[in-house]
């Protein structure tokens, strides 16, 4: 497909949600534990090198989603759930992180096991 | 091979992305034109501005928004690319939310419009999550040691605006009023909106 001027407002207003119509189960809930898979792909990823191995709490399911990590190289969609995931600061920076402090990352279920 | 320092230039890369996608019959370098001009002059953080105003003003809508960020953001207009899945996340004496992409530069544009050059550096992406605090005394916004700073780095395809806290003194003022106070660093979380 040709993208041309006429297109853009619609294209704009409407969006492409990668959000897909999809039934497939959820693999965590949320108040689960999760520990981050040691995953290094040479290809795309939306799973962030500082989280890898780490452990998090499954705060919410967003639902499911195309999984970008195949879908960027023309492997299909996989679609899957994604989460917000809970970190603390201490888990992933180390005891002189403010105990208070937090990070919240978005991953999909490819991405963890349950810890 | 011969390295050319200016091949690392991104515009240049930009340009030859642009040739290639044009001769392959892809894209109208016109269509580009429209989009540039589309998020550079019709839409910008007045946008997210109006929408933080609202939910101040109206506490049912700032529970819609809260509980529904697409839909409640879209009443007042605004969807679209970019903004296809949102998130609002309300700061509060406990908590202080910031936001970042530590991959890219994942922004939400219909309420935002384009992020700005410090949002997509790599310094910001990288210290924010380890030193949130650090970054943003640097950005002149000090989080008291009881309120928990909370890091959201967009990922996949949520998209997040910050919904700041109002001001203290501002209760005469109109939404239209309030809209003008808020600041696009206060709905990233690199920012508090002050009482004019």
């Amino acid at each position: 497909m040709l993208l041309t001027p006429e297109i853009v407002p619609g294209l704009v207003a409407a969006g492409a949600s990668a959000r897909i119509a999809a039934h497939v189960a959820p693999r965590f809930r949320a108040g689960d534990r999760v520990r981050i898979r040691n995953l290094n792909p040479a290809t795309h990823t939306r799973l962030p090198r500082y989280l890898r191995g780490k452990i998090g709490i499954v705060e919410v399911d967003y639902g499911v989603f195309v999984f970008p990590d195949t879908h960027a190289h023309g492997l299909g969609e996989k679609p899957q759930h994604c989460y917000s995931v809970r970190f603390t600061g201490r888990e992933l920076w180390g005891p002189a992180a403010p105990e208070r402090d937090t990070l919240r990352a978005d991953l999909f279920d490819d991405y963890m096991d349950p810890a | 091979m011969a390295t050319h320092p200016k091949e690392t230039d991104p515009a240049i890369r930009v340009k030859a992305l642009e040739s290639l996608l044009t001769e392959k019959g892809l894209i109208d370098p016109k269509a580009l034109d429209a989009l540039v001009d589309t998020f550079e002059h019709k839409v910008g953080p007045r946008n997210g501005a109006k929408v933080v105003a609202k939910a101040w003003v109206d506490p049912a809508y700032r529970q819609r928004l809260l509980s529904d960020g697409t839909a409640a953001i879209k009443e007042l207009g605004y969807s679209g690319l970019q903004g296809e899945d949102m998130v609002v996340l309300e700061n509060t004496d406990e908590v202080h939310n910031v936001v970042v992409c530590t991959l890219c530069s994942c922004y939400p544009w219909p309420t935002l419009g384009l992020p700005p050059v410090w949002y997509k550096s790599a310094p910001y992406r990288a210290r924010v999550v380890a030193d949130p605090r650090g970054v943003l005394a640097e950005f002149g916004v000090s989080v008291p040691e009881t309120t928990e700073v909370r890091v959201w780095d967009t990922t996949a395809e949520l998209r997040y605006l910050v919904l700041p806290k109002r001001p203290e003194g501002t209760d005469g003022l109109s939404e239209s009023q309030l809209a003008d106070l808020v600041t696009r660093d206060s709905m990233i979380g690199v920012g508090v909106v002050a009482a004019p």
